[in-house]
């Protein structure tokens, strides 16, 4: 492949390697969608990016990882409530926490009756460079959701929103972003989520007096005003 | 796979079977931490467990797929805990204390596997196989890498090209 060259060809690999910045990734995702070139030198190159978790060495599994594991799948497969395992994340207390709101939300969502939860986590520092909001789901719509608000710090350059346990859109619809103050909604950006119900959208304007960052499903190639109540909302400060 | 979509136990204890000791190993060589490599892979598998019925074969081998979400939890591991300045041991070091004695013939092929794969990265100038591994296992971004370099994002980004291309051509055409 000659390979081509424009402003954004030299995100190619990048972007298969997982480099970039998640509104670089989002930005780039969106330029795939109209420029063939891109999407040929990505299809050209991702053979090569997929072979890189090949070079390591097969190592044998200790085996309390497949026991733990069979003993979830058959208690999920029969329909029998499960203890999740404590991520390591909550085992090691340094490290900085972000929890989804999956143990709350079964209890939440007798009291909500359809309404909008809170997750787990209100707010925590999200590292040393910003802070973590926590999102709120709705439990009837995405009953599996959570979700949060990395904010950097300054707050001055837009966030990007995480979201869990989603469910997956038909080709014809899309998840979009927007930025609520007051009456305004303002559409931020569009994101889909990966098979295990993971995605992440960006948030461009200043959130500085903003109200809220709200998630609805939209048709494909998202609206200029939300067609529904969000199902996802992250509540702001609004100073 | 078919199985698997239908919630077949035995079905899911096979992939385990035959993709288990790849996730962990992956796992381990991004994050460099025994009980953060099990409980990655513990996550990613029963991800793929409870969302089974989005594997589309089209997109690539189910080995791929199931790479591709150990890769990317493990990355976000990464990223969300700093443990960047993780003190990771040698691969030789991993390799003595967890490799199977004995090896079943797929066992042997992808060690096969993985050594061409090695190879090729390590045909690569130095800075190009130094790119590719500290974005790909060590989940830093271009602009990361750049500072830690001390070179201009654009020469970080045009490696990383350079790189796979050569990558592509040595595992993709040459074989071909």
């Amino acid at each position: 492949m000659s390979g081509h060259s424009h402003e954004h060809s030299d995100n190619v690999a990048p972007f298969l390697l997982g480099a970039l910045s998640d509104l670089e990734a989002q930005a780039f995702e969106r330029h795939l969608m109209s420029c063939s070139a891109c999407h040929e030198e990505l299809e050209w190159l991702r053979p090569a990016a997929e072979s890189l978790p090949r070079s390591v060495s097969p190592l044998e599994p200790p085996a309390s990882i497949k026991g733990d594991l069979m003993e979830t799948v058959r208690q999920e497969a029969g329909q029998a409530p499960v203890a999740p395992r404590r991520p390591w994340r909550e085992r090691l207390p340094s490290q900085v926490r972000m929890r989804p709101a999956m143990a709350l939300a079964s209890a939440a969502a007798l009291l909500a009756a359809g309404g909008l939860i809170a997750d787990a986590v209100t707010q925590s520092p999200g590292n040393d460079s910003g802070r973590t909001v926590a999102a709120k789901t709705d439990s009837k719509r995405v009953p599996a959701a959570s979700g949060s608000l990395i904010v950097p710090q300054g707050e001055g350059e837009g966030a990007v929103l995480r979201v869990h346990g989603m469910p997956a859109l038909g080709s014809d619809k899309t998840y979009q972003v927007w930025l609520a103050r007051g009456n305004e909604r303002i559409p931020q950006s569009l994101f889909n989520v990966s098979g295990d119900g993971e995605g992440s959208g960006a948030v461009s304007d200043r959130l500085k007096g903003a109200d809220a960052v709200l998630v609805t499903r939209e048709p494909a190639g998202g609206g200029s005003r939300p067609s529904e109540k969000p199902v996802v909302r992250v509540p702001l400060d609004g100073s | 796979m078919t199985l698997l979509q239908d919630a077949n136990q035995d079905a899911f204890e096979a992939l385990y079977d035959r993709h288990g000791g790849a996730a962990f190993s992956l796992a381990y060589r991004i994050v460099g931490n025994k009980a953060a490599a099990e409980d990655i892979s513990q996550e990613a598998f029963l991800s793929i467990w409870r969302s089974r019925d989005r594997y589309r074969s089209e997109r690539g081998s189910v080995r791929t797929w199931v790479l591709g979400i150990v890769h990317h939890r493990a990355i976000d591991g990464l990223r969300r805990n700093l443990v960047h300045d993780r003190r990771r041991a040698s691969a030789e070091g991993i390799e003595e204390r967890h490799e199977a004695k004995e090896l079943t013939d797929v066992e042997v092929l992808r060690r096969d596997e993985a050594k061409q794969v090695r190879e090729a990265l390590d045909s690569l100038p130095d800075e190009q196989c130094h790119v590719l591994e500290l974005a790909y296992f060590g989940g830093f971004s271009h602009s990361q890498i750049a500072e830690m370099l001390e070179a201009p994002i654009g020469t970080i980004k045009g490696r990383m090209r350079l790189g796979l291309q050569k990558m592509r051509h040595q595992l993709v055409e040459d074989v071909a």
